[in-house]
């Protein structure tokens, strides 16, 4: 097969500030990549894989050695044009790569860079929309459409280019599941039907099952490349560059170490399903469920009552509609609550009543069993008592020094003195921030320590009740499960009561005492994981995902073994497979 | 609250007004305003508004929509109303208030000179109601094309213009985030003096001008992906071409401005 992207010992080094030593984001690169091929690059930040990817299309030069695109050498300058027309970038927010405000223009913009004449970009502009499936949107205004849409334009205004291959950086992390299945599912199309090499790099583990091929970087080094399946089979390797492996392969990993004869390249859930049951053939007796650890609805007193909220936007004009209809549900004290939801459900609107940002047109909410808005004038202490921790928090940082920003909220309280110092040092303990740390610039920190300083902010003014929006969205896994962790702690040794807000299935099952489920504006069940996730063939209706094993355990149900259906850890669900299992004749 | 503004005031239609190439509708305004300045009679004045209410006939934009346009401006209205009703020397007197004076030329100047302003501003706003941004900046970059021989760098001008109007709902919205993550960690924007309140912004305007230097420096990046090199060579997708619409309102447009500037000469 014709290679497309070759590099031979491919450096690359950052220019270095004054005094300091030059660091090589890509140390001694080889990699050829074929023509038509799906391959997908995975690393913790910092791994030098977004390096990688720019020095594809010429937008980094390498510092020593090659990159060859089609067999043109990018330090070609006289090549450049060829060179970013054959190979397409799709970037990671989709807000920062659209130029024009109407769809097509914007997808017209290379081929006009190109000179293409009027008639052919015409043509170009169509097909490419339609084979991202968005012809539709010909003449909307990007800024009205969903993080997947948008990405999906962003992608045809690649594709309009004709190039051989489209890189896409991280393209998917800031969309949610429903989005993030839009792109995928139309860049395999694309790869498939107009034999496109595709580069993914991502931070979503699930997103490499599909691919030809998997190259994971650490330290700027090609450390592993192979089918995905021998990939993710070298879990403990994996682990140990901060990265993780789907659930499927960690449950097979963990029964295999319990002895079970497992292949760990059962990479989807129905191969795994498949080769756990062949292994285990269906067992004596059914149990009914209950192997799982069930978290316990708490029956403290509650601390935040919603009571039938209706939030409508527009009164009055044609664009009138409500955002959120008729909420009721308690928060008890000391509760972790998850909340989940598309974009769109009604959850930011929710939250932003929880503290007063947002008055509610129909309903109340009750704090500590007063009406929030029973003195409008003194909302402002309501926002003290309820801390809300915002999606992306890092781009409210404003401060000259971590320290200052971590006593903004505080000192808003009106705290000065010791007992300020307190509040930040404490808060700053909380998330991790060391104390030399607090003295930088929150400019100079890496993204997942900003985020830590922006947490940091709200806990310093110790709110009664933590509301988290999507806290790791766009973080790597080692640091996505770094700040679950700190939150945890927080969660157990405080006891204050926390609101998760997440689409992320796995991360709610992993971590909260109860779930509510929004949908369209109103809620659609609420209850403990196990009781919610008992329901899963709702919820997949619904258009929300479950948690990957909690798919794997439906799946073995199916297959009629005695396994909880419900079962969302995969802990748990290695607890009641080895149960079951002891029935069973050994494999 | 932001998201309220309405930016960009073009209400998009399928009528004859729409349709025009933006730079007919740019020449015609330019007529138009020359026209208006060249009114001194009651009659042209009356063939200006004549004219205008035909065009805003033609282009079906409701007249609320054109009078809620000069609220923004309804204070220099006054202002000179005021200005020219006292300050204006006449012969006759027709009201004397103190020091203030009411002089029968003044009156008229005042009079024609709101509806001077009036109509400037109305017209004007008719062509920004009909004609959406990105192709007055494309007409506009095309109209002043023969000034790039002046090494005036239009096409950059132009694509700026194109892009800062794309990014003004992005950075609305961004502020309005801003806002709302600052006022949950307590900031207080609303009570205070004026310097207070100045102060009160620094949280938010610091991180939105970080955003808008991040924002500017990945869009240049994926502008270059896309092969971005200036304006040489570059096509369009929709290349302006004028019609026979075209021809014909300018042929009138010419027509008034060159009718008014003559009836003017003859002081009338």
């Amino acid at each position: 097969m014709a290679t497309i992207l070759e590099t031979k010992d491919l450096t690359f080094a950052y220019p270095a500030e004054e005094g300091e030593e030059t660091t090589f984001a890509l140390q001694g690169v080889d990699l050829t990549i074929e023509k038509g091929s799906f391959v997908v690059v995975l690393g913790h930040n910092g791994s030098g894989k977004s390096t990688l990817a720019k020095t594809f299309n010429a937008v980094l030069l390498p510092s020593g050695g090659k990159v060859y695109v089609a067999g043109m050498d990018t330090r070609d300058e006289a090549l450049l044009l060829a060179i970013r027309q054959r190979v397409g970038m799709v970037f990671q927010n989709p807000d920062n790569q659209i130029v024009a405000n109407v769809v097509e223009e914007d997808v017209a913009f290379a081929p006009e860079n190109l000179g293409v004449p009027s008639e052919e970009i015409r043509r170009r502009v169509d097909d490419a929309l339609r084979a991202v499936g968005m012809y539709d949107f010909v003449t909307h205004a990007p800024h009205l459409l969903s993080g997947g849409q948008k990405q999906r334009v962003a992608i045809a205004g690649v594709i309009a280019m004709e190039p051989e291959c489209i890189v896409l950086d991280e393209a998917t992390a800031m969309l949610d599941p429903i989005g993030r299945q839009e792109v995928l599912s139309t860049i395999h199309r694309l790869n498939r039907e107009k034999g496109i090499t595709v580069v993914l790099i991502t931070h979503h583990m699930n997103e490499a099952e599909e691919a030809d091929r998997v190259l994971v970087m650490d330290d700027g080094r090609l450390v592993m490349d192979g089918p995905p399946r021998e990939i993710f089979s070298r879990v403990e390797a994996l682990r140990s560059m901060g990265l993780t492996v789907p659930d499927t392969v960690d449950l097979l990993d963990r029964l295999r170490k319990d002895g079970w004869d497992l292949p760990l390249t059962a990479l989807t859930v129905e191969e795994c399903a498949g080769a756990i049951a062949a292994c285990r053939p269906v067992s004596g007796a059914p149990r009914p469920g209950g192997t799982a650890p069930r978290r316990e609805e708490l029956s403290s007193s509650p601390i935040l009552e919603i009571r039938h909220l209706t939030h409508t936007y527009g009164v009055g004009t044609p664009f009138q509609r409500s955002a959120v209809k008729d909420v009721s549900f308690t928060v008890r004290e000391g509760e972790f609550l998850g909340i989940i939801g598309h974009t769109g459900s009604g959850k930011s609107t929710l939250i932003q009543h929880l503290n007063g940002l947002l008055r509610p047109s129909g309903g109340e909410i009750l704090l500590g069993g007063r009406d929030i808005w029973a003195e409008p004038k003194k909302i402002r202490s309501v926002r003290f008592r309820v801390g809300l921790v915002f999606q992306y928090p890092e781009y409210q940082l404003f401060e000259e020094t971590v320290y200052k920003d971590i006593a903004f909220g505080p000192a808003n309280m009106g705290k000065t003195g010791d007992e300020l110092d307190r509040c930040v040092r404490e808060a700053a303990r909380l998330v991790g921030i060391r104390d030399e740390q607090l003295e930088k610039s929150p400019f100079e920190l890496s993204g997942g320590q900003k985020r830590r300083v922006a947490l940091a902010g709200v806990l310093a003014m110790d709110p009664e009740v933590l509301i988290l929006d999507e806290p790791t969205a766009g973080l790597d896994p080692a640091g996505r499960e770094n700040l679950m962790a700190n939150i945890r702690d927080y969660h157990r040794n405080r006891r204050r009561t926390i609101i998760l807000v997440s689409h992320s299935m796995d991360e709610i099952a992993q971590n909260v005492d109860r779930i509510v489920v929004l949908k369209s504006s109103h809620v659609l069940m609420s209850g403990t994981p196990a009781q919610v996730f008992a329901r899963g063939g709702e919820l997949i209706e619904a258009g929300l995902d479950v948690p990957q094993v909690t798919r794997v355990a439906m799946a073995l149900a199916e297959r009629g073994m005695a396994i909880d259906p419900a079962v969302y850890t995969v802990e748990a669900l290695e607890r009641s497979l080895l149960t079951v299992g002891k029935g069973g004749a050994a494999c | 609250m932001l998201k309220d503004i309405t930016l960009g005031q073009y209400f998009p239609g399928d009528t004859v007004a729409h349709k025009l190439d933006p730079r007919t509708k740019i020449l015609l305004v330019v007529l138009y305003i020359i026209a208006l300045f060249c009114a001194k009679s009651f009659l042209t004045y009356g063939i200006m508004a004549l004219c205008l209410a035909v065009c805003v006939r033609i282009s079906r934009v409701r007249v609320k929509a054109m009078v809620r346009g000069l609220r923004p401006v309804l204070f220099i209205i006054l202002f000179t109303a005021v200005l020219n009703l006292f300050f204006t020397p006449g012969e006759r007197t027709l009201v004397q208030l103190g020091i203030l004076r009411v002089s029968n030329t003044g009156l008229r100047t005042a009079f024609f000179m709101v509806l001077r302003i009036m109509l400037l501003i109305m017209g004007t706003f008719l062509m920004t109601y009909t004609t959406s941004p990105i192709s007055l900046t494309d007409g506009l970059e095309r109209l002043l094309g023969w000034l790039k021989r002046f090494r005036v760098p239009v096409h950059e001008l132009a694509m700026m213009m194109s892009i800062a109007l794309r990014f003004i709902p992005t950075l609305i919205e961004e502020t309005d985030k801003i806002m709302s993550a600052q006022k949950a960690r307590g900031a207080d924007l609303e009570s205070g003096n004026l310097i207070q309140k100045a102060k009160a912004m620094v949280p938010i305007l610091v991180p939105l001008f970080i955003s808008a230097f991040r924002r500017a420096d990945e869009l240049a990046t994926a502008m270059e992906c896309r092969c971005y090199h200036g304006g040489e060579g570059r096509t369009k997708l929709h290349v302006l071409r004028y019609e026979r619409r075209d021809g014909i309102a300018l042929t009138a447009g010419c027509l008034v401005c060159v009718g008014v500037i003559v009836l003017g000469r003859f002081g009338l």
